[in-house]
């Protein structure tokens, strides 16, 4: 992309945050090829909560693009809460480090609506620290770190945030 | 063909033993009474040693008969307990979860205790309280503690139960090696659950429901070696499961284990229940402790650990945390199926339902789908608690069986 123009920046920053919330309904649509669509094969994805009663950082789940590959693959071969998500973001903060590539931090909560009659509970709060590039034909995610406050995730879900 | 109303109602055809009636899973006054009778009698897992490791850490502990606990490690490095309530206006002592007090002090009137127990301060004691009262009447409560099989924390409410180590009996020999060195928590967290305690304790107790599990039919059922893990009941309701080879690298993106156990045979799995509502589960690389505090008939929070070696290299560690999370993490494989599971009989046998009965009829010479595991648990159940599981209310007309089982009514009779 023309990152050199009067409005160049402007317009990546809305690149960056399309890509955020493009990575949030490609999950909540269940569209995983579509998600993966968006993530560089450099991926990486983490998700860790910090426990006061431990008094330690914890890492919840972690992966690399073939890694995510195989737990959507398997996700029809598991029981698994069939309630949908709907995941939140907001983007507080773009950093460019050059002209290509940038650190995002997001907000994220992440609601839960049950299949029989539709009621929706908060089910997660956190933020979510995101690598991306707008290097090539399209931005991507090239590593997406979510912290999550809430570490009560009731009977736990399959797909990750 | 499907059932009438009054066919549902019959009693198994199974000896007494061998099913239980689900009141004991939703009626309130049961479960104020195991709340007395079962859980302020035995010993449970507060925390691990290692979540209180420097002189005056604490850490606060909800206990399943409903006492709010504070654990608390002394200046003299033993760790004690105590009711967190201050006894003059009945306040919350420590409200965050872990810390580090030498002086532990109410908020409200700043009255203080020292981590013996003792109050060291009542402010302006002598103009309140005159010669009529002073620190020496405003102790804490103590409640027993002991530390031990992995370095847990365990605390009983009864002073005069029998020691933890008559408690467990023998029923921890099968980890005794694994358990022998220094552990770390490195995971934690709870979940709140709309079951029964007893349900989640069944899950941990069966393994039958490995048909659940997609990744435990794939690298255990699957494998030789499954169908000759057996269960072994102990005294006081604690049982175990023998260890088999699990083969991890059956599911497709998972591997064989890096890191092991020391006294584990690689990719070994040993389980042991203990009454009435913990597990000590080291799979191969990794031990998970279960500890279960039920909240009510129908509403039950899991405490869920993951320990490694206190002598993990920092790979080593990321390895455990790693094979911890592909199962058991609360995006992992096999907690989430678990949980659902649970979530789903607490749904289906909730009070009006007209729920009856659960069955534990399997007998497969106690092996790795026989139910012998939960039969063993109930009896304890019913001896602690002066009640038949199959009747607790004496009302259910079982003496009118059409049981063609002609064993004894034995909870472990295929042993």
């Amino acid at each position: 992309m023309d990152t050199t123009g009067k409005f160049a920046n402007a317009a990546a920053r809305v690149m960056a945050t399309e890509l955020v919330y493009r990575s949030c309904l490609t999950l909540d649509a269940l569209d995983f090829p579509a998600y993966l669509a968006l993530c560089d094969t450099r991926y990486h994805y983490l998700i860790t909560a910090y426990s006061p009663e431990i008094r330690k950082e914890m890492t919840w789940l972690e992966h690399n693009m073939a890694g995510m590959q195989l737990l959507f693959k398997n996700l029809p071969k598991h029981n698994s809460d069939h309630a949908r998500l709907s995941r939140h973001a907001c983007v507080y903060t773009i950093d460019f480090t050059d002209e290509l590539n940038a650190n995002v931090v997001s907000g994220l909560q992440v609601y839960r609506t049950t299949l029989d009659g539709g009621a929706t509970e908060l089910f997660a709060v956190g933020k979510m620290y995101d690598k991306v590039t707008l290097g090539g034909d399209v931005p991507l995610l090239v590593e997406r770190h979510i912290k999550l406050d809430t570490r009560m995730l009731g009977i736990g879900f399959h797909i990750p945030f | 063909m499907a059932k009438t109303g009054d066919q549902w109602h019959e009693k198994p055809n199974f000896p007494d033993t061998h099913f239980v009636d689900t009141r004991i899973y939703t009626e309130e006054d049961l479960f104020r009474e195991e709340q007395e009778k079962i859980f302020n009698k035995t010993w449970i897992i507060a925390c691990h040693e290692s979540e209180v490791p420097n002189a005056f850490d604490y850490r606060t502990f909800h206990h399943p008969g409903g006492a709010e606990l504070i654990i608390v490690r002394g200046e003299d490095m033993k760790v004690r307990s105590f009711y967190n309530i201050c006894p003059h206006r009945g306040n919350t002592l420590l409200y965050d979860p872990v810390g580090n007090a030498k002086r532990i002090t109410c908020i409200f009137h700043a009255w203080s205790f020292d981590t013996k127990g003792a109050c060291t301060d009542i402010s302006r004691a002598k103009q309140g309280y005159q010669e009529r009262f002073c620190t020496a009447d405003a102790s804490l409560r103590e409640v027993r503690a002991d530390t031990g099989y992995g370095g847990f924390v365990w605390v009983n409410i009864d002073d005069a139960a029998p020691s933890l180590a008559e408690f467990i009996g023998p029923s921890m020999d099968l980890l005794n090696e694994q358990l022998g060195m220094d552990l770390e928590v490195f995971h934690y967290h709870k979940a709140v659950v709309n079951t029964n305690y007893k349900l989640w304790h069944d899950t941990n107790s069966e393994f039958y429901h490995d048909y659940m599990h997609y990744f435990n039919r794939a690298t255990g059922m699957l494998q030789p070696g499954y169908f000759d893990r057996k269960y072994t009941g102990y005294p006081n309701g604690h049982a175990s499961v023998g260890s088999m080879s699990i083969k991890y690298d059956a599911y497709d993106g998972s591997a064989e284990r890096g890191v092991g156990w020391p006294g584990l045979a690689p990719g070994g799995w040993i389980l042991i229940d203990i009454f009435p509502g913990m597990t000590f589960n080291l799979r191969t690389s990794v031990l998970r402790m279960d500890t279960a505090i039920p909240l009510g008939p129908n509403k039950l929070i899991i405490e869920f650990r993951g320990l490694g070696l206190k002598s993990d290299t920092p790979a080593q560690r990321a390895e455990r945390i790693r094979d911890h999370n592909v199962i058991w993490g609360p995006f992992g494989r096999n907690l989430h199926e678990d949980l659902l599971g649970v979530h789903g009989q607490g749904k289906a046998m909730a009070e009006r339902t007209d729920s009856k009965w659960v069955i534990h009829g399997r007998e497969e010479n106690m092996t790795i789908h026989d139910e012998g595991g939960m039969r063993h648990f109930y009896a304890e159940w019913g001896r602690r608690m002066g009640r038949k599981p199959f009747d607790p209310y004496g009302d259910n007309k079982v003496g009118d069986s059409k049981s063609n089982h002609n064993k004894a009514s034995s909870p472990l009779a295929a042993e």
